[in-house]
C-alpha cells in the first residue's frame, strides 16, 4: 500500500475504532454500574454489592436481596455420582467382583446374575449404576429390605462397586425369557409413548436404550415380573422412597394396578438384547 | 460455462438434497404436534427428526450452499480462475464425509441431541467428529476465499475488490472467527465426553461456547442474501447498485457486531452475570444498523430501476418494476418477510421482553421467518440465476420458479405467523405432543393446524424448487454472455484500505470479543463451577 | 442516471441518522425498563453440585414447594428432573413479591409460566431464579420448555395461584397444593 493511501486511510481507521470502542465503554458503564446502582439503591442492595452482582462476581440480582434457607437435609439416598465413584465403576476390580458376587450373591441371584427365585431380582446385565446405588442404599437403611441390609452391612464402597460392575459387564446378555409379552395397545403406548394428559412420561424415556435419562436408572427388560410389580407397588405406597426427588413415586402413583401388573409382564417378557441391541 | 461450475453444482446438489429430506422431517413434526391424530409419534422418532431437521437445515444446506456459491463468486465477480481447486474438490469430500457420519448417527438413533446438542445430554461421537469434518471442510472454503481475494489485490494494486467478493471474504473471515467457540466446545468437551474420557461435564462453559457461534452462525447463513442483494437484484431489476460503499460497510458491520452477541440467547440463564447481559444487548442492537442501511441501499437501487423504466411519482416505481424476474420478486417477497422476521428480533433481543418469548414457538417463528423465508428464498433465487451458467441450459418460462416463490412466501407467511400468536401465548418449544385436553392447550389446535398447512405449502414449493432445476437440462442452451454482478451507480474508481480488506475489523471484533466474552468464559476457570454427570443418549441407561 | 455522488451520500447521512434515532429509542426503552421498573434477565451466579444436590440442605425433599420464610418473603424451590418437577404442584399468593428457586441434579431444563413473563434456564450446576408477582389468579401451566431428554413432552408442572387470604402457611411456614 502506498504511503498516500495509508494517510488517507487513518481517519477511518481512528473513527471506526473510536466508535466501536465508545459504545462498549458506554454500555459497560450502564450495564455495571447506573443500572445495577440505581436498582439496587431501591431494594436495600449497597453499591458495592450491586456492581459486584452487575460482574458476576456475586450472586444475585442487584434489584433483590438474595434469600436464605435454613433446612437441615433429609437425604432420601446418601450416593452421589462424584467422578471417582464412576470411575470406579468403569474400573472394577474384577478378580475382587467375582469372588465377592459368588460367595454373597449367588445363592439368590444366582451364579451368573439369573436368579433362581421368582421373588428375588436378576442381576445379570443389570447397569453397574443401578446396582450400586441399590447396594448402597440398602447398606445405608435408605431403601430398607432386612436381607439385603445384612448382607451388604460388611461391605465398603469399593466392594459394592466391584460387584455392581461384576454383574453388569461379567454377563450381559445373559438373560434369555421365556414369558409372553404384553401385546396390550394401552401398554405398549405407555411405554412407548407415555400420557401427557396424565404427565406420565414413556417408560422408554428413561428405561429405553436411546433415552439418557438419569445415571442410576435400572434396566428392566428380562426382570422379574414379581419383582418389578411388588417394586412399582411399594413406590406408590411410599414404603421404597429412595428414588430421589420422587421421580418414580410420582410415576407409580399415577398408574392403576393393573397397569402395574401389565407393565411388569411387559418388561418381563422383554429380551435383553432388545434394549442393548 | 465457468471452469468452478462442477464444483459449485456438487456442493448446491448436496445442499438441496438435504434441504427437501429436511422438510419432510418438518413437515411431520408439525403434524405430531397438532391436534390430528398422529399414529407413529413416539418421543425416539420425534426428536430424532427435529435433529435431522435442525443439522439438515442449518449445517448441511447451508455450509454446502455458501461454499458452492462462493467458489461461483470467486470466479465470476474476480473474472480469474479459483486458486487451489483441488483443495476446494478435498474440503468438499471432506464435508460430504462428515455429513454421512453425522446422518448415520443420527438415523440410528444414536444422536437424538438437537443441533444444538445440549450437553450434558451426549449422542455419538460419530454425530459430533462428522459437523467437525463438515466445519474442517468449510474452513478450507474460507482459506480459499482469503487467498483468491489476496491474490486478486496482488494483481490489481489499489484496486477495489469487487463488491460480492468482498462481502463473500467478510463471511468466509466471520465464519473462521464464529466457528471457534463450537469447534472449542466440541474438541475440548463434548467429543471427549462422547468418547467416554471424561465423565462430567461444565455445562455452563459449553453453553457458552456455543451461544459464541450460534448468533454469528445465522449472519454466516444470511451473507449469500444480502449479496444478492447488493448484487444481484439491482442488476436483474435493470437498474444500479445505489452506494458500492454502503454495501462495504454493511458487511464489515456484520462481520463486526455479529460475534459479540451471542449472550442473548443465554438471557434466560443463571450462570451470566446481568451486566455482561446488558454489555451483548447493547451490541445486539447494533445488529439492527446494518439492516436498516440495507433495506435503504436496495430500495433506492430499485427505485432506479423502477424510475427508468418509467415509474412516476412517490411510489410509481415500485409497480413499474420486472416483479415477474425471478430475482426481483424474491427479494420483494424477502424483504417482507424480513419486516415480520426482523420485527420479532427486536423482541428477541430485548434484554425485558425476551422473558415473555424464550423458548416459546415465538422464536421458532422468528428464525423460521428470517432464515426459511429472508436467506433461504434468495438461495433459491440466486440458484435461479446461475444455474444456467452452470448448465449451460436455462429455462424455456420462468412460471414454474415465479409459482415456486410465491408457494415459498405464502406457506412461510402461513406457517410462522400463527407461531408468533402461540409464542406469545406460550406454547412452549421442542415438544413431541401437547395434550389437547388441557383447556389452555386446547385453544391452540386451530392455530397448529392452520400451521400446518402452511408447512404443507412450504413442502410443496422445495419439490417444485428442485424440479425446477433438475428439469433445466432439457431445456434450451443458455446464452454465453458472461454472469455480471450489478455495478454502482458511481463505481469507486478507489476505496480507502479499511473497505477493501479486513485487518482493521479484524482487531476491532478481537476486542470486542474480548470485552464481551472474556470474562464471561473467564469466569468457568476461575469458579470452577461443579460439573454435571454425562448422560448418554446412543447406550442403554 | 443524473444523480450526483454528492446527493447520494446526502441521502445515506439522512437515513444513517434515522437509523441512529430508531436505535437509540430501542435503547433507551430498554434503560427505562431497567431503572424504573427494576427489570433484569433471570441472572444469578449461585453454584451448587447437580451430582450432590439431592444431599444439600435448601434442595432436600421436605423443604421443596412454597415457604414463607421466617424473615416474611415467600419462597417457592422447585427441583427439574428427568422427567418431572418435585413438587409438581406449587402455590402463590397473588400480588405478593415472590421468589422461584429452581435447580436440576440431571441436565438442562427450563421453564415458562403461560400467562406471565415467568422463565428461565435451568442449567445443572445453578440455582436460577426470578423474582415475580403473580396477578392472576387460576391453575397456571408450568412446562419444561427446554429439551431434556424423550420424556420431555410429559414434563410440566401446575402453579396455583391464590387469593392472599386463601393462602394459609402450616406452622412451619408451608403451604402445598391438596
Amino acid at each position: 500500500m502506498s504511503v498516500e493511501s495509508e494517510a488517507e486511510d487513518r481517519p477511518w481507521q481512528v473513527r471506526a475504532s473510536v466508535i466501536v470502542v465508545a459504545i462498549v465503554v458506554v454500555a459497560a458503564l450502564l450495564g455495571f454500574v447506573v443500572l445495577p446502582v440505581v436498582q439496587g439503591r431501591s431494594a436495600g442492595v449497597d453499591a458495592f454489592s450491586a456492581i459486584c452482582r452487575a460482574l458476576g462476581l456475586q450472586a444475585g440480582s442487584p434489584a433483590v436481596r438474595q434469600p436464605v434457607s435454613a433446612t437441615r437435609a433429609e437425604p432420601v439416598s446418601l450416593v452421589a455420582w462424584t467422578e471417582e465413584v464412576i470411575a470406579r465403576l468403569h474400573n472394577p476390580n474384577e478378580e475382587n467382583g467375582s469372588d465377592l458376587a459368588a460367595n454373597i450373591c449367588a445363592s439368590c441371584h444366582g451364579a451368573d446374575g439369573v436368579s433362581p427365585d421368582p421373588a428375588f431380582p436378576h442381576m445379570a446385565g443389570q447397569s453397574a449404576f443401578a446396582i450400586y446405588k441399590q447396594l448402597h442404599d440398602f447398606k445405608n437403611g435408605a431403601r430398607g429390605n432386612e436381607i439385603m441390609a445384612s448382607v451388604v452391612e460388611q461391605l465398603d464402597d469399593e466392594q459394592m462397586a466391584d460387584i455392581a460392575a461384576h454383574f453388569a459387564y461379567f454377563t450381559k446378555g445373559a438373560l434369555d425369557p421365556t414369558t409372553p409379552v404384553t401385546n396390550d395397545p394401552a401398554i405398549v403406548r405407555l411405554v412407548e409413548r407415555g400420557i401427557t394428559a396424565r404427565g406420565l412420561p414413556a417408560c422408554a424415556s428413561c428405561h429405553g436404550a436411546h433415552a439418557g435419562g438419569p445415571i442410576e436408572t435400572p434396566t428392566l427388560a428380562g426382570q422379574r415380573h414379581e419383582y418389578l410389580a411388588a417394586q412399582l407397588r411399594a413406590f406408590a405406597k411410599g414404603e421404597r422412597r429412595n428414588d430421589i426427588y420422587h421421580r418414580m413415586r410420582d410415576i407409580a402413583t399415577k398408574l392403576t394396578d393393573s397397569e402395574i401388573e401389565e407393565l411388569a409382564a411387559y418388561y418381563a417378557g422383554i429380551g435383553l438384547y432388545q434394549r442393548i441391541k | 460455462m465457468t471452469s468452478v461450475a462442477r464444483l459449485t453444482k456438487a456442493h448446491l446438489w448436496i445442499a438441496f438434497a438435504a434441504f427437501l429430506v429436511a422438510c419432510v422431517f418438518g413437515i411431520w413434526q408439525m403434524w405430531a404436534r397438532s391436534p390430528l391424530a398422529t399414529p407413529y409419534v413416539i418421543a425416539e422418532h420425534y426428536f430424532l427428526s427435529v435433529t435431522a431437521h435442525g443439522v439438515a437445515m442449518a449445517f448441511v444446506l447451508t455450509t454446502f450452499f455458501i461454499m458452492g456459491f462462493g467458489y461461483f463468486t470467486a470466479e465470476t465477480a474476480l473474472d480469474r480462475p479459483l486458486p487451489g481447486k483441488p483443495w476446494a474438490w478435498a474440503g468438499f469430500f471432506l464435508a460430504v464425509a462428515g455429513t454421512l457420519m453425522a446422518v448415520a448417527a443420527i438415523l440410528s438413533g444414536q444422536a437424538s441431541v438437537l443441533y444444538t446438542f445440549y450437553p450434558p445430554l451426549t449422542g455419538s461421537p460419530f454425530f459430533y467428529l462428522g459437523l467437525v469434518l463438515v466445519v474442517v471442510g468449510s474452513w478450507i472454503w474460507c482459506i480459499l476465499m482469503i487467498v483468491a481475494m489476496r491474490e486478486w489485490k496482488g494483481a490489481h494494486p489499489g484496486a477495489p475488490v469487487p463488491l460480492a467478493m468482498f462481502a463473500t471474504v467478510a463471511n468466509a473471515i466471520m465464519w473462521l472467527w464464529t466457528t471457534v467457540g463450537v469447534a472449542a466446545e466440541l474438541l475440548f468437551i463434548v467429543i471427549p465426553a462422547s468418547l467416554g474420557w471424561v465423565d462430567t461435564v461444565d455445562v455452563g462453559l459449553t453453553r457458552t461456547l456455543f451461544s459464541w457461534t450460534l448468533h454469528a452462525i445465522v449472519y454466516f447463513w444470511l451473507f449469500p442474501a444480502y449479496i444478492a442483494f447488493y448484487t444481484m437484484a439491482p442488476q436483474a431489476a435493470g437498474g444500479r447498485l445505489y452506494s458500492d460503499m454502503m454495501g462495504r460497510l454493511t458487511f464489515v458491520l456484520f462481520l463486526v457486531y455479529s460475534l459479540p452477541v451471542g449472550l442473548h440467547h443465554l438471557f434466560m440463564d443463571p450462570e451470566h452475570s446481568t451486566g455482561f447481559k446488558f454489555v451483548q444487548m447493547s451490541l445486539t442492537v447494533l445488529v439492527a444498523v446494518p439492516t436498516l442501511l440495507t433495506v435503504f441501499t436496495i430500495s433506492a437501487s430499485l427505485e432506479i430501476a423502477g424510475r427508468l423504466r418509467g415509474g412516476r411519482g412517490l411510489l410509481g416505481w415500485i409497480p413499474a418494476l420486472p416483479w415477474d424476474r425471478p430475482m426481483v420478486l424474491a427479494t420483494g417477497l424477502s424483504f417482507v418477510m424480513l419486516f415480520f422476521g426482523g420485527g420479532g428480533g427486536l423482541v428477541n433481543m430485548s434484554y425485558g421482553l425476551n422473558a415473555l418469548i424464550h423458548n416459546t414457538s415465538w422464536v421458532t417463528a422468528h428464525f423460521h421467518l428470517i432464515f426459511g423465508g429472508t436467506v433461504v428464498i434468495m438461495y433459491f433465487a440466486i440458484c435461479y440465476a446461475i444455474w444456467p451458467r452452470l448448465t449451460g441450459h436455462e429455462a424455456g418460462t420462468q412460471d414454474a420458479q415465479r409459482l415456486q416463490l410465491w408457494l415459498w412466501f405464502v406457506g412461510m407467511m402461513i406457517m410462522s405467523l400463527p407461531w408468533h400468536w402461540l409464542g406469545l401465548h406460550g406454547q412452549w418449544r421442542r415438544v413431541a405432543q401437547f395434550d389437547y385436553t388441557n383447556p389452555i392447550i386446547a385453544a391452540w389446535g386451530p392455530w397448529v393446524t392452520t400451521s400446518l398447512v402452511g408447512g404443507i405449502l412450504l413442502f410443496a414449493s422445495a419439490v417444485v424448487f428442485v424440479w425446477n432445476l433438475a428439469a433445466l437440462r432439457a431445456d434450451r442452451k443458455a446464452p454465453v454472455a458472461p454472469f455480471a454482478f450489478a455495478t454502482a451507480v458511481h463505481q469507486p474508481a478507489r476505496v480507502p484500505a479499511s473497505l477493501n480488506g479486513f485487518g482493521l475489523w479484524n482487531v476491532l471484533v478481537l476486542v470486542l470479543m474480548i470485552a464481551a466474552y472474556g470474562w464471561p468464559i473467564a469466569q468457568f476457570f476461575v469458579l470452577q463451577p461443579p460439573h454435571a454427570v454425562v448422560h448418554r443418549v446412543d447406550r442403554g441407561g | 442516471m443524473a444523480v450526483s455522488e454528492s446527493d447520494i451520500l446526502r441521502s445515506e447521512v439522512r437515513w444513517a441518522m434515522i437509523v441512529g434515532v430508531a436505535v437509540a429509542v430501542i435503547f433507551a426503552a430498554v434503560i427505562y425498563t431497567g431503572i424504573e421498573l427494576h427489570v433484569n434477565p433471570p441472572s444469578n451466579i449461585e453454584t451448587i453440585d447437580p451430582k450432590a444436590l439431592h444431599l444439600s440442605n435448601e434442595f432436600t425433599e421436605s423443604n421443596l414447594g412454597t415457604r414463607v420464610e421466617p424473615e416474611g418473603r415467600i419462597t417457592t424451590r422447585i427441583v427439574a428432573t428427568q422427567f418431572a418437577f418435585d413438587p409438581p404442584c406449587v402455590v402463590v399468593p397473588a400480588n405478593e413479591p415472590v421468589t422461584l428457586r429452581l435447580t436440576t441434579p440431571d441436565v438442562i431444563h427450563g421453564i415458562l409460566v403461560t400467562g406471565t413473563n415467568v422463565n428461565t434456564m435451568i442449567v445443572p450446576g445453578y440455582v436460577a431464579q426470578v423474582h415475580t408477582v403473580f396477578t392472576k389468579t387460576g391453575d397456571l401451566l408450568m412446562p419444561c420448555h427446554e429439551y431434556c431428554g424423550l420424556g420431555h413432552s410429559q414434563m410440566w408442572a401446575t402453579v396455583r395461584v391464590v387469593p392472599r387470604e386463601s393462602f394459609r402457611p402450616d406452622a412451619e411456614g408451608r403451604v402445598a397444593c391438596d
